[in-house]
């Protein structure tokens, strides 16, 4: 059992890949956003790849462990101490029973992922403990964690000095660009040649009104073919606006003239249009991102984009845990 | 004793509440940034006069880490 003194700014339960199956009904996935750091917590403490842990957003936890256990700090570093003394990051670590795990605030990265031995055992809903607060479903009561909570945790047996090999760890951009992949599409054809071309070669900076839903970008204007500019009036005024459709996960859904990604929170449809797609291979950079730091896009096949995400796959084994 | 009260999360700066001369006590909301569509308040932690404040409200882009209210 864990108690939770301090919450953090928005720590919650999360497993990968998340709720996977109930996107036609509205469903996202939630789940860690940066699934990398996630995925290689919870191999350092010798969990299942289905394990819940936390996610820890810009400002981590303080968290009171009743039992001995083996646990893993990943990500972003805030600093984690355990009983005042700093520990090792993307290392599995012994926690004694009554010990405290303190984590401060993010100057490089944005999430950090504690996986525990046992992982956190809160019940499952429709398939995975990962917390969406929207619905208040999944992780502790629906919601971030609060103050006083005890969380439940499974049986593990963790063995404390393991290390994530350097090589298999992300690389996060301490120059505070972040170079994303995007795929073409669903609805590339709406957006001019000019209106490509300034997407692709345009910094984009990181709104702070971003989240788990969406991250909102700051840049350039859009313009757009005729498909978006002389088209039925039933897909509304702006031209960015489409008859209600179906959205991919990772679409950069241009609402009016900012484009919004929609991330592990999002919704599943709505009457934007969606030019382009972030792949899940990169979901893991905006997961770091920063407000106010730039994302640059790179365009990418659907092929390149499914190769870059059995490369974060391999990265994500035991034979990079030593 | 002096205290730098620094951000703790990168954002907007929402609301300012102190100036300089405003007297304070410990738990006392300085000011508050916005990141992640959260107000994320920041408070003394001890009591004194303020001394300077480097952040206005409106302010976009504050990184974590800055000092933002210095209290004497």
């Amino acid at each position: 059992m864990i108690e939770v003194i301090k919450p953090g700014l928005e720590t919650s339960i999360q497993d990968y890949p998340g709720r996977i199956g109930y996107w036609a009904q509205g469903f996202p996935p939630s789940g860690p956003m940066d699934s990398w750091s996630f995925r290689l917590a919870n191999l350092l403490v010798g969990n299942s790849a289905d394990a819940a842990g936390l996610e820890c957003q810009f400002v981590g936890p303080a968290l009171k462990f009743r039992d001995a256990t083996v646990i893993a700090v990943c990500g972003a570093d805030m600093k984690p101490t355990l009983e005042g003394q700093s520990v090792p990051m993307w290392e599995s670590v012994a926690v004694g029973a009554g010990q405290t795990l303190a984590l401060s605030f993010a100057t490089v990265g944005a999430r950090a992922y504690i996986a525990v031995a046992g992982g956190i055992d809160t019940p499952s809903w429709l398939g995975s403990r990962s917390t969406f607060h929207k619905a208040g479903v999944g992780g502790m009561e629906g919601h971030a964690l609060k103050a006083g909570q005890v969380l439940p945790v499974g049986t593990g047996d963790g063995t404390p000095g393991r290390k994530a090999k350097a090589e298999a760890r992300p690389l996060f951009a301490t120059e505070k660009i972040w170079h994303v992949e995007v795929v073409a599409g669903p609805n590339d054809d709406w957006v001019d040649e000019a209106g490509h071309q300034r997407f692709l070669s345009s910094d984009w900076k990181l709104s702070a009104k971003s989240d788990r839903t969406g991250f909102r970008l700051e840049g350039p204007q859009w313009t757009f073919t005729a498909k978006a500019t002389n088209k039925a009036p039933e897909h509304g005024s702006e031209p960015s606006n489409i008859i209600d459709q179906g959205y991919p996960l990772g679409a950069i859904n241009l609402a009016g003239q900012t484009p919004i990604i929609l991330v592990n929170d999002g919704p599943s449809m709505g009457g934007f249009i969606n030019p382009y797609t972030v792949p899940s291979a990169a979901f893991w950079k905006l997961g770091q991102a920063r407000p106010a730091e730039i994302l640059r896009f790179k365009a990418v096949s659907a092929e390149e984009a499914q190769a870059l995400r059995r490369e974060i796959d391999r990265a994500c084994s035991q034979r990079n845990i030593t | 004793m002096a205290e730098d009260v620094t951000t703790q999360v990168p954002g907007n700066v929402w609301k300012v509440l102190v100036k300089p001369g405003d007297k304070v006590n410990p738990g006392d909301v300085l000011f508050i940034l916005e990141v992640m569509k959260t107000e994320v308040a920041h408070e003394a932690t001890q009591a004194g006069t303020v001394k300077a404040v480097n952040i206005e409200e409106g302010q976009e882009g504050v990184d974590a880490g800055t000092v933002a209210v210095i209290i004497d």
